[in-house]
């Protein structure tokens, strides 16, 4: 059986339902809105046993063969925040999303992805090194609290671009003249610049062993927030050089998922860089436009899992 | 250099770094973090600076580092406006992650993606990880209901707990040497070389109750042992 954890109205988590549905797999839908309603048992010593119920199943987590994970913190739910900080469902959300996520840890069934192989992505300078031992150039970083290594760092790259450390508030931006007077902030905090990479965007997602790439075609310094930044943005299907698409999937294995979603891009002279490693991509974005059949492919990764 | 790395409340970090003052001992806490000096090169690691006890060192001047701290919290933060503490602890504790990663020197417990000192196993985890290197378990159990919010079920009520605390290549806690071999096992599952490990005894064919990467160090051997392995690493 695969399970599949998260929002029902969560557009991949969806798009991946119905794949399977429609290839005739069967499955196991834990809908995070039901939280209050969830339990959740666990039994762990040589091997890991235990069960879900929800309102309308009962699901044998050992029967279980695939797992695909889109889940949000479940205490961010409208019914857990309305019940308050500190009570018993806020609480339960938390305990439910932990023992589940324990599970996800330690069951022998595929799982896309492991919560902790996920949080790679959590520190980007963190995966930018594991990026770069597989192979992809990354652009020249400086994380500083110093106003003039940052001004220093800016005179010798011409051009930089600043974004969080983390994953919060991750939106690429260009410096301007007009945060000059702003640079001196960074003293209360290490920030992170990068050299400009100048060059074509593409996005590659990887599904086990295959690559659906796709060409980004936009004016923005960050694609994704185009419309935010009053740019456009086109994608288009695209075919990497094979040592390139090769690489990434090296780079999916390396850090030990079954899915992910990568930004890369490519310079005037040919040279790769690769920014993120995105662990739990949205797709269904790229899938939309382009037509790649990356949920067809996620499904047939799910229902190709031996069992357990 | 020693380096400490400790939450602002940490009172045993503080009273480690007095008891290491001749190693060149200092304390680290997220307040280092927002004074100018931090400038770290990912393309020239080598050459970066930072700030430690409020002063600008050269990272290669550090020699060790003892991480007792998981991540920054928002409530350390009263220098930052409260709107922005969330994300500052956030960015802080990512910034310390990619950094305490890249170190070369002897780092205790290495950073994991979920943890800045080694890894944050569940009981459920280190349960498991203790069932496949060979030492008797008694499984654990949870169940999780609204009606009953009970964490860990344990199948019957286990005896006092013995420990043993694996420092580097070495050991404390008399013990029967199966349980010491067991430890250093569980310690090389779990990738750490600090580590408490419970018993249910201290014979052999003791079952394992839980592990700790966050011992306690406060016992002099074993302070002593810590610093040493901060000297040098662990021998292997």
């Amino acid at each position: 059986m695969i399970l599949l954890w998260g929002l029902s109205a969560d557009t991949p988590l969806a798009a991946v339902r119905d794949a399977l549905e429609q290839q005739g797999h069967p499955i196991a839908f834990i809908d995070q809105r039901t939280v209050l309603d969830t339990e959740v048992e666990l039994g762990v010593g040589l091997s890991v046993e235990g069960r879900v119920r929800t309102r309308t199943q009962v699901i044998d987590l050992s029967t279980v063969t695939a797992a695909y994970l889109r889940f949000y913190s479940s205490q961010q739910l409208p019914v857990v925040e309305r019940a308050g900080q500190g009570s018993d469902a806020w609480h339960h959300a938390a305990d439910v999303d932990d023992a589940m996520m324990s599970w996800a840890e330690l069951t022998p069934a595929l799982v896309v992805n492991r919560p902790s192989a996920m949080a790679s992505n959590d520190s980007k300078p963190y995966q930018a090194a594991l990026i770069r031992s597989s192979g992809f150039a990354i652009p020249d970083t400086l994380i500083t609290t110093d106003p003039n290594a940052a001004s220093e760092f800016w005179v010798r790259h011409g051009t930089v671009i600043y974004k969080s450390i983390s994953s919060i508030r991750s939106i690429v931006s260009r410096l301007t003249p007009e945060h000059m007077e702003r640079l001196d902030n960074v003293t209360w905090c290490p920030t992170q610049f990068q050299q400009y990479i100048p060059g074509n965007d593409y996005r590659a997602h990887v599904v086990g062993e295959e690559v659906f790439a796709c060409e980004v075609v936009s004016t923005a310094d960050d694609y994704r927030y185009a419309t935010r930044q009053g740019a456009t943005v086109e994608i288009r299907p695209y075919t990497l050089p094979k040592r390139i698409a090769d690489r990434c999937v090296a780079l999916t294995t390396a850090l030990k998922m079954k899915v992910v979603g990568i930004d890369l891009r490519c310079t005037p002279n040919g040279e790769w860089y690769c920014f993120e490693v995105n662990p739990s991509p949205a797709f269904t974005y790229y899938q939309n436009t382009t037509g790649l059949p990356i949920d067809e492919a996620i499904a047939r990764l799910l229902a190709g899992a031996s069992p357990v | 250099m020693i380096v400490v790395i400790a939450n602002n409340y940490d009172e045993t970090a503080r009273a480690l770094v007095a008891r290491w003052a001749a190693y060149d001992a200092r304390l680290f806490t997220c307040s280092d973090l927002s004074v100018c000096g931090w400038r770290c090169y990912l393309s020239d690691y080598k050459s970066s600076t930072v700030v430690i006890a409020g002063q600008e060192v050269a990272q290669e001047e550090i020699s060790g580092v003892f991480t007792r701290m998981h991540g920054v919290y928002a409530e350390e933060l009263v220098h930052i406006v409260p709107a922005d503490r969330v994300y500052v602890a956030v960015e802080m504790t990512s910034f310390l992650l990619s950094w305490l990663s890249r170190l070369t020197c002897p780092v205790l417990n290495q950073p994991t993606s979920t943890c800045l000192s080694g890894p944050n196993w569940r009981q459920e985890q280190w349960m498991y990880a203790a069932a496949h290197v060979g030492i008797p378990v008694r499984p654990v159990r949870r169940r999780v209901a609204l009606a009953s919010r009970n964490v860990s079920e344990d199948e019957s009520p286990m005896p006092g707990p013995f420990t043993v605390t694996i420092v580097g290549d070495r050991y404390f806690g008399s013990a029967d040497e199966a349980l010491t071999t067991q430890a250093r096992r569980l310690a090389d599952a779990a990738n750490v070389d600090l580590l408490a490990v419970q018993f249910s005894g201290s014979e052999a064919g003791s079952f394992f109750v839980g592990a700790n990467t966050w011992p306690d160090v406060t016992a002099d051997e074993v302070a002593d042992a810590v610093v040493d392995y901060l000297q040098r690493g662990r021998l292997r």
